[in-house]
């Protein structure tokens, strides 16, 4: 319709610019893009000024995703309208919007109008990613023009003040900017809660300015003692304060008032606010009782005696668990002072906070409950304190087993409280099961006993029954399955914690690390895809956004949302899935679907370009997600995530060296003449020569150092903690050989291009080294093959053992051997092919010319891999038939009631039914690739 | 113990704990963003020592001047398991009301599903009412009804004769609330 009513008018008014632009929407909207893009051209070409024209372009561009064109279409428009405010504003938004904070820095030349000006600036100034072009320009410029409205009195919104300080604080001019926010001006600040003082505290902390920052610090902590973020401030400024000898001036307080610079002042200020609590009738407020605990570790890091002023630490703890011990976050609370205590007092203090805890009569078990939710909450901080001091790891694994039973018995007992609880809240008892599952595992990794694995699942299924939406006990069982190697199961957990957006980013992981190398290729893609639609999204989201935070004067939020996008941009795990889901999708389709070449280009796959941020990459992980009572030396570590962040990137390297090798393989280069028939060999050997990118070469000895670098991490092997960052597949990749396989296969293509020059006449050795080369690859994958061998799933006596390094071989395996599929079909056939085809020719007139030694190596190749697909899919089918034989009904789990037994042999039958999905999908991929061989006859 | 400070976007990296709660909505980076650009002051966290995120509240204002409808809205309330019973979100809506107050707003609203006894018994301590109810405004995707929603209000200082908080005798529709 659009399109109809649009030729009419253009029928009567043949350059009517905004006619024609409305039928290229029209044209867009129902999918004609080319015809759309043609036609908007023609008019961009004109350079219009005409609003109209100009909106509906914009809205095309837009609808386009081609956001840079807009910029063009106003720059050509202000150049020719020079003296239009509104046009400029727009230019500046198209800007903003494709990130063109560069182009933001050429001040307008002809524009005289103020406000324009003062948003150039002003946006240049706070955003402008060039440190040096920002302190010696924008931000100058944008503060005359703010100096001048202060002088002209015409700031008068809280946005401006908060600008102004803005722009001195990035200045460095800071005395300036506290200037303004103790004057008159920092009274318009009021919208934020405690900006003014927020901002005062900083400014002093920049400046030094010790007293000041000490007496604003109590001032504030006098008014709210539980206000945390001044305790810091506060501590801080007397530890200067002491170490320059200050001392008060003979005359008067400093500005802000009196001086705390004694340690002495300081506690007996803090033991102060903790009899006001004491004394209260409301509720007491942990900040103070804490901020002791805080200043006795601070005094206790500079070695100061007067630690002793403050009394014994295990005192001041039992105190405060005697007044806050029934509150969820006492153990967390607690946890980060506990260094305090020396090891001698651990069982001391764990005993003295258990006398605390009222418990009912002992029961038959031996066990005594607590009688109401506080006392259930008292005792399980006990045992959250036991665990984060180590007392739980020391036991004997009888002593871990008695643990555990009674931490089921409580876990049971405490369900009682709850038993009117919706299905959206969570049990007061969980925590008990959590731990009695964390126990579990302690115990399976300490004596590598599986049964204690199965009953850990075991005992959060039963946690799920009466908590569905606990996301602590999805998120342990998710990974208790990804160790075990099942992912099945992980699949539905996952789904049910309703994780979205931004959470993809951070958690997303869990799912990305163990689909693909557990072989369910389905879920991997579609994962990554779950993703990637996340991180596509961000780029257009955010621009639209600091634009509003612009026009709103949301100024602080401007360089914020310009650093989410960055971080977003710059995600780990943005680059892997991006890599891992073009690496599937050739491994799936690659050659079967459409040729390598098709799916590379549909991929827009460029082997010269690396879009990874390798130098700026973020690493966006949650890895505190999952609840965690360990003791200090088996918590996650700085030195854990840096080393993990270093092991993803050269795993991504790698990952993604093969990615852009294997697209260099399908570029044009390596296309021989498609009719050999027109062109002599000869010239298609130069052909080939000349046409040949370096980039091949270039691509493979970054592989080669990858590679070393990737055997000297795997030769650390670092651990992690259990609930910390997963490890890559990096180390079983090289002890598979699979890294080496692909490596050697990916090396062959610079032999065969030798030949491809060099032609089958005058090449015996060369011809020698390329057969070597097909025989080793037959061997290695042969090895990798071997590695596979045993069983995944076996029952020894009474016990379910799972070997989940088997399927992950397995895997490396079948993506190996696609890998080297496809790379010798679309390329050593690719390239011998044409030989072999001119070598015909001259047999009809020479009849006595042998078959070169290259092609039956070639033949020998193809007809191995033939056997060990026969092989793999033998091994798979045994492995299906065992294990769909178990039978797991038969198995007993000692000294478990019914109910525990039959939820830890529900996770039994999952892991199997994963492993049978896995062995499947593995064998229908190896089968899919069956027609690829047949096709490799030359 | 508890740093209460504006909400940042690094935030959003670390707010899983607080978020993987069955009624804890996680949206879309656009609709957080919206809010830090227009109302930055209203999104506040409350960080613990130790550096985890422990709850936070998210809102607005909005409405009529002219008709007495200026507000303050609360648009996400949450707080991690285990910073619960501390008092923090009434400390959060206590923040709200106050920066709502300094706006001139008459009354402060917020929606809470109706099966949410925790949560609408905590409003009322606070001092909310049920204003009205709204049908079916949570639509669930999961193939349950959709659930209906109170709209709770409690009036500021500016409302001297409480008129915002009078309840409506009939549940409304989601399209006939603004």
């Amino acid at each position: 319709m659009a399109i109809q009513q649009a030729d009419k008018l253009l029928k009567k008014h043949k350059d009517l610019h905004c006619a024609k632009v409305l039928k290229a929407i029209g044209l867009q909207r129902t999918g004609k893009q080319d015809e759309a893009f043609t036609l908007a051209q023609e008019v961009a070409t004109l350079e219009p000024t005409d609003d109209n024209s100009l909106q509906a372009l914009t809205i095309l561009y837009r609808e386009m995703h081609r956001p840079e064109l807009v910029t063009k279409l106003y720059e050509a428009a202000v150049k020719k309208v020079p003296l239009s405010e509104e046009y400029h504003s727009h230019l500046f938004m198209a800007y903003a919007r494709v990130g063109e904070y560069k182009k933001m820095q050429q001040p307008p030349k002809y524009c005289y109008y103020y406000s324009v000006k003062k948003n150039l600036f002003v946006l240049q100034a706070i955003s402008a990613q060039d440190e040096k072009l920002s302190q010696t320009m924008f931000l100058p410029l944008a503060e005359r023009m703010v100096e001048k409205m202060v002088k002209e009195e015409k700031i008068e919104a809280e946005a401006e003040v908060q600008l102004y300080y803005m722009i001195l604080e990035r200045l460095g001019k800071c005395v300036e900017a506290l200037d303004v926010i103790r004057g008159p001006l920092g009274e318009k600040l009021t919208s934020e809660l405690q900006s003014r003082e927020t901002k005062c505290m900083s400014l002093y902390r920049r400046l030094q300015r010790w007293p000041e920052c000490n007496s604003l610090a109590h001032k504030l902590l006098l008014k709210n003692p539980d206000d945390w973020q001044f305790y810091p401030s506060y501590f801080d400024s007397l530890f200067h304060l002491i170490d320059q000898s200050w001392s008060p001036p003979e005359e008067g307080d400093c500005s802000e008032g009196s001086v705390h610079h004694t340690v002495a002042e300081v506690a007996s200020f803090v033991e102060e606010r903790i009899l006001g609590e004491d004394g209260k009738d409301s509720r007491s407020l942990r900040g103070p009782y804490l901020a002791r605990l805080e200043l006795m570790h601070r005094l206790r890091e500079r070695g100061c005696p007067e630690e002793k002023l403050l009394g014994d630490p295990l005192e001041l703890m039992v105190q405060f668990f005697g007044k806050f011990g029934d509150k969820p976050c006492c153990i967390t609370d607690l946890k980060i002072y506990l260094h305090l205590l020396c090891p001698e007092q651990h069982v001391q203090f764990v005993n003295r906070l258990g006398e605390a805890v009222p418990l009912g009569e002992q029961g038959d078990e031996g066990f005594a409950f607590p009688e109401d939710t506080k006392a259930l909450q008292r005792h399980l901080c006990v045992c959250q304190l036991s665990r984060a001091l180590g007392l739980h790891h020391a036991l004997h694994p009888d002593g871990k087993l008695r643990l555990i039973a009674e931490l089921k018995a409580h876990y049971r007992h405490g369900l009682k409280f709850g038993s009117d609880a919706l299905k959206t809240e969570l049990q007061f008892s969980d925590m008990y099961c959590l731990m009695a599952a964390h126990v579990y595992i302690d115990l399976w990794k300490e004596t590598g006993d599986e049964n204690m694995v199965w009953q850990s699942l075991g005992v959060l299924q039963e946690g799920l029954t009466a908590s569905p939406s606990n996301a602590q006990f999805k998120l342990l069982m998710l990974l208790v399955y990804c160790h075990l190697g099942a992912f099945e199961p992980v699949v539905d957990l996952y789904s049910s914690l309703d994780a979205k957006h931004v959470q993809h980013d951070t958690i997303g992981f869990l799912l990305t690390r163990y689909a693909g190398s557990l072989g369910q290729f389905a879920a991997a893609s579609q994962s990554c895809n779950f993703s990637l639609r996340f991180f596509h999204s961000n780029q257009k989201d955010t621009s639209e956004y600091i634009i509003q935070a612009y026009k709103y004067g949301a100024f602080e939020k401007i360089p914020e949302f310009i650093a989410l996008r960055n971080r977003l941009n710059q995600s780990l795990h943005f680059a892997q899935v991006r890599t891992e889901r073009m690496l599937l999708d050739l491994f799936l389709e690659a050659d079967i679907v459409l040729s390598l070449e098709e799916s590379v280009k549909a991929m827009s796959l460029c082997p010269e370009e690396d879009d990874i941020p390798w130098d700026t990459m973020r690493d966006n992980r949650d890895l505190t997600v999952f609840t965690c009572w360990d003791p200090k030396d088996r918590q996650l570590t700085e030195e854990h995530r840096r080393r993990s962040l270093e092991e993803e990137s050269v795993w991504l390297r790698l990952r993604s060296l093969t990615l852009r090798l294997l697209a260099s393989l399908a570029s044009p280069g390596h296309t021989p003449p498609q009719t050999p028939a027109q062109q002599n060999s000869e010239k298609a050997n130069e052909n080939g020569v000349a046409d040949e990118p370096p980039i091949l070469g270039v691509l493979l000895s970054q592989l080669h150092r990858t590679l070393q670098t990737a055997a000297q991490m795997a030769e650390k092997r670092t651990q992690y903690p259990l609930l910390g960052p997963p490890a890559t597949r990096l180390a079983s990749a090289l002890s598979s050989g699979s890294c080496q396989c692909q490596a050697a296969a990916l090396q062959l293509s610079v032999h065969l291009q030798d030949l491809e020059s060099a032609g089958l006449d005058e090449s015996s050795e060369l011809q020698t080294q390329i057969c070597n080369g097909f025989q080793s690859l037959v061997v290695q994958l042969r090895e990798i093959l071997n590695k596979c061998k045993g069983d995944l799933l076996e029952m020894k006596g009474s016990k379910l053992k799972t070997r989940p390094s088997l399927l992950e071989n397995l895997i490396f395996f079948v993506e190996v051997r696609n890998l080297s599929l496809l790379w010798t079909a679309s390329h050593c056939a690719k390239i011998l092919r044409p030989l072999k085809t001119s070598l015909q020719k001259k047999k009809k007139k020479k009849k006595d010319v042998n078959t070169p030694a290259v092609v039956c190596g070639f033949q020998e190749l193809t007809g191995s891999l033939q056997d060990l697909l026969t092989q793999a899919l033998e091994y798979i089918k045994g492995q299906e038939t065992g294990i769909t034989a178990l039978q797991l009904a038969g198995l007993s789990l000692e000294g478990n009631t019914q109910d525990e037994e039959s939820f830890a042999k529900a996770a039994m039958d999952k892991v199997q039914s994963s492993y049978l999905r896995s062995l499947q999908e593995a064998g229908d991929l190896l089968k899919k690739r069956a027609e690829t061989i047949k096709n490799l006859k030359i | 113990m508890t740093t209460l400070r504006p909400f940042t976007c690094d935030d959003l990296f670390k707010f899983n704990n607080i978020n993987l709660d069955p009624l804890t909505e996680t949206y879309g980076i656009p609709f957080y963003l919206q809010y830090l650009a227009h109302w930055p002051e209203y999104f506040i966290v409350a960080e613990a020592p130790g550096g985890e995120l422990m709850g936070y509240i998210m809102g607005k204002a909005e409405g009529s001047v002219a008709r007495e409808e200026w507000h303050g809205h609360v648009t996400a309330l949450s707080v991690a398991p285990e910073f619960r019973r501390l008092g923090l979100a009434a400390k959060l809506m206590e923040m709200l009301e106050e920066i709502s107050e300094r706006k001139g707003g008459y009354f402060v609203d917020l929606f809470v599903r109706v099966s949410n006894q925790v949560a609408v018994n905590m409003y009322k301590r606070l001092g909310y009412s049920v204003y009205r109810t709204v049908i079916e405004y949570y639509s669930a995707s999961n193939g349950e009804p959709d659930e209906d929603a109170y709209d709770m209000r409690k009036a500021l200082s500016r409302d001297t004769e409480k008129k915002s908080i009078v309840p409506l005798p009939h549940p409304v529709r989601p399209e006939d609330i603004e």
